[in-house]
């Protein structure tokens, strides 16, 4: 009579270790950098980046989110900020939701404000599997509020720049964002508060000209885009073959545009380490 | 107010009916088959009366039994419960003929929301939207090759007595029509007595939710939020919650009116569920039908609303109004319920009922426990295989889903093999998890999930 909890108990663990350890459908992951397979649970394990190559699969904002920041620490701020239609532009009410029941997420844009190695700050992220992480005038408000908040509790802003471009379904709404959140980054930096901007692939178009080149600090993960236009642009514009690794997270730390190339395994500690350091606005 | 009630139904729900009518004073009338001598409803009601032997259309479904003791015992009430005689309209009338409160809505709103092809013309007046499929019952295998043409395939032929998913088929082209309708028609005739069939376009991967209702006689409707039942076999319901994680407030208000709407239309009375289809993309819903009975998932409607269904259903029997408006009803937290059926997986789910050797149910903040068994009963072999219902309440999904774990965990049955430890396995699953199922989940994956089963029984035998 005593063993009957015991039994189940011991049989329903056995089941769920037969679950832990199932991985559906296909257990190998190509990479498309080197063309290599690896498995599934490893890549995962290694912060979806391919064990072989060293490649960064692209990641979701909430798990980018849950990379950096301490367990525990996250409230997301302005969840509900609605996406707008504001020129009732054909076909893009549709786009959105069908955005949104894929991702789950309301916009491009997630922020949050959490702790990194125990210390507050504000994150935003775009998300490119939103319409590419482009910004509309929702992710620019979302991004906008952000740096506000940051601005009025004093805590230091990182934000992981993801992003086409503006949208162009917003037209000229998404372009004056490049503009306002500037601002809004003027008025930040203006207080002395610490602002890192991570680049993560790609980050092109009106993101670049904006917030995501006006950081404290610029950090990139390996092998991502940056740049304005892309590179078939340019090679069509100029009419010249571009050099290897052009607009490449590398290229750009060569050139000075980025001041360091952090791979995601280091993120966390390399985001704890300049937090740590600038913990008093930078004085000793 | 009621003074004594009848329960012509037996089990669980039984329990669920005596355990409201003892909290509102009413007396208590237990119908009951040979078989079910010892079931705990008979014991603890106040009056038992012994209607047939164990065949269900000899004792459960025979009406003149049913309405000859419920007059010798002076009862004012019948809750007919869910199966059996719950949406029968002819026995509705008999007991109004019989100057007995039928607690449920009139033969004629049963009716009315009983013939399936009936009730899709009804709707559609009413400005709720059906699944696209042939204008009334289709009487020929041309007509309904004809209906099938014009809807697209893959289509559905449904008996318009139907329930319980028994008289339907699934047709991918025009090839497999004709036989296809022969078997349904003939499984119709056979369960139902009415071989009328219907058509209507399928929809693919979808989510089963429905919305429970709640009407009185003085023509108040409300809806008490909706529920998610997408974890079911074969039309057998496993696993449901409530609220649907799928539904965005814009949506739920539209179908929870929708379901009022649907419930106007047919007069409704009591409580009562209005079933829903969602498509894949979650933004379209058809109506599918109403179902004119307490359900047996109402437990998780009552734990996030704090609305006892059954209480409503005989305050409203007994000509009083609702207690709470739409406004007044809140949805709390999420909550979820298993079903614990007699029945044994890898054997296909041939069910198994026998005598309970060893039982013990779960407890603690949140958990409530709706079942007929107690220890050294036994459950009859001649009805459903419906052992217990497990049902947990939590402020959020999550929470949800881990108390119930931990309920399944704590839950133990000696005597025969039940369904709780696949539900076990589904609350691992990520599918699951994520709230991404619809009612394709578990006959695609339940291969998988055996293969469980059976690997932690082969180890245990090794060891």
């Amino acid at each position: 009579m005593n063993s009957i909890f015991a039994k189940r108990r011991s049989r329903l663990l056995a089941m769920k270790s037969l679950r832990d350890n199932y991985v559906p459908g296909d257990k190998l992951v190509t990479c498309p950098h080197c063309g290599q397979e690896s498995q599934r649970k490893q890549v995962a394990q290694s912060l979806s980046v391919c064990p072989k190559c060293g490649y960064h699969f692209p990641v979701g904002a909430y798990y980018r989110l849950s990379m950096v920041l301490d367990p525990g620490s996250f409230r997301e701020l302005h969840e509900k900020y609605p996406a707008g239609d504001p020129l009732s532009f054909p076909g893009y009410r549709e786009k959105l939701e069908s955005c949104q029941r894929k991702t789950g997420l309301t916009e491009a844009a997630v922020t949050a404000v959490g702790a990194i190695g125990g210390r507050k700050c504000v994150v935003g992220v775009l998300d490119n599997r939103f319409l590419m992480g482009s910004m509309s005038a929702a992710v620019g408000e979302k991004i906008t509020l952000a740096i506000e908040y940051a601005g009025k509790n004093k805590l230091p802003l990182i934000l992981f720049c993801a992003s086409g471009g503006a949208r162009m379904q917003e037209g000229i709404l998404s372009l004056m964002q490049m503009a306002k959140t500037s601002a809004a980054l003027a008025r930040f930096s203006e207080k002395g508060l610490l602002y890192i901007s991570v680049l993560t692939d790609p980050t092109t178009g009106g993101v670049t000209a904006s917030f995501a080149s006006l950081g404290d600090i610029i950090l990139a993960e390996p092998g991502a885009l940056i740049g304005f236009a892309g590179p078939r642009v340019i090679q069509q514009t100029i009419g010249e073959t571009l050099p290897e690794g052009f607009q490449r997270a590398e290229f750009q730390m060569e050139h000075g545009f980025v001041d360091a190339v952090v791979p995601r395994g280091e993120m966390r500690d390399a985001l704890s380490r300049l937090l740590r350091l600038h913990e008093r606005g930078g004085r000793p | 107010m009621l003074k004594r009630v009848l329960i012509a139904n037996r089990g669980e729900i039984a329990l669920r009916v005596l355990r409201a009518c003892r909290e509102m004073g009413i007396e208590t009338v237990a119908a009951y088959s040979t078989p079910d001598a010892e079931a705990l409803h008979v014991q603890l009601a106040t009056q038992a009366v012994c209607i047939g032997p164990a065949r269900a259309a000899d004792s459960y479904l025979n009406q003149t039994a049913l309405l000859a003791a419920a007059k010798a015992t002076g009862c004012d009430g019948v809750h007919p419960g869910y199966g059996f005689l719950s949406e029968n309209p002819d026995f509705a009338d008999a007991c109004a003929a019989a100057g007995l409160a039928f607690i449920g809505p009139s033969g004629d709103t049963i009716r009315k929301a009983g013939s399936k092809s009936a009730a899709r013309d009804i709707m559609r007046s009413a400005g709720v939207p059906v699944p696209p499929g042939s204008n009334g019952p289709v009487s020929s295998v041309e007509d309904a090759l004809s209906a099938a043409e014009a809807v697209g395939y893959p289509v559905l032929l449904k008996a318009s007595a139907g329930g319980g998913g028994r008289g339907i088929r699934r047709c991918d082209g025009p090839a497999d029509l004709p036989s296809a309708y022969a078997e349904a028609r003939a499984e119709a005739r056979a369960c139902f007595g009415d071989d009328e069939m219907y058509l209507e376009k399928l929809v693919l991967r979808p989510r089963h939710i429905e919305f429970q209702i709640l009407a009185d006689r003085q023509g108040h409707v409300i809806h008490l939020g909706d529920r998610d039942c997408s974890v079911q076999r074969r039309n057998q319901k496993l696993i449901e919650e409530a609220p649907a994680r799928c539904l965005t407030p814009a949506l739920r208000g539209e179908m929870g009116e929708a379901a009022v709407r649907a419930a106007r239309a047919v007069g409704y009375e009591g409580a009562g569920t209005v079933e829903f289809l969602l498509d894949g993309d979650g933004q379209h819903f058809y109506f599918m039908e109403i179902n004119t009975r307490i359900q047996v998932e109402h437990g998780i409607t009552e734990l996030i609303t704090g609305v006892d269904l059954v209480r409503e259903q005989l305050r409203v029997a007994s000509g009083l109004p609702l207690e709470l408006t739409q406004e007044e009803v809140r949805l709390t937290g999420h909550a979820m319920e298993c079903r614990v059926n007699a029945e044994d997986p890898e054997k296909g789910f041939q069910p198994c009922p026998g005598k309970v050797a060893f039982l013990h149910f779960p407890g603690g903040n949140g958990v409530r426990v709706d079942s007929c068994l107690y220890g050294g009963c036994t459950l009859p072999p001649y009805y459903d295989s419906l052992a217990a219902k497990l049902m947990v309440h939590a402020p959020t999904r999550l929470e949800a889903i881990r108390k119930m774990r931990r309920c399944l965990e704590e839950f133990a049955l000696e005597g025969f093999p039940t369904n709780a430890e696949l539900s076990y396995q589904i609350l691992y699953h990520p599918i699951f998890v994520r709230g991404g199922c619809t009612t394709a989940f578990l006959d695609e994956h339940l291969p998988e999930l055996l293969d469980f089963n059976r690997r932690v029984r082969e180890s245990e035998g090794q060891s």
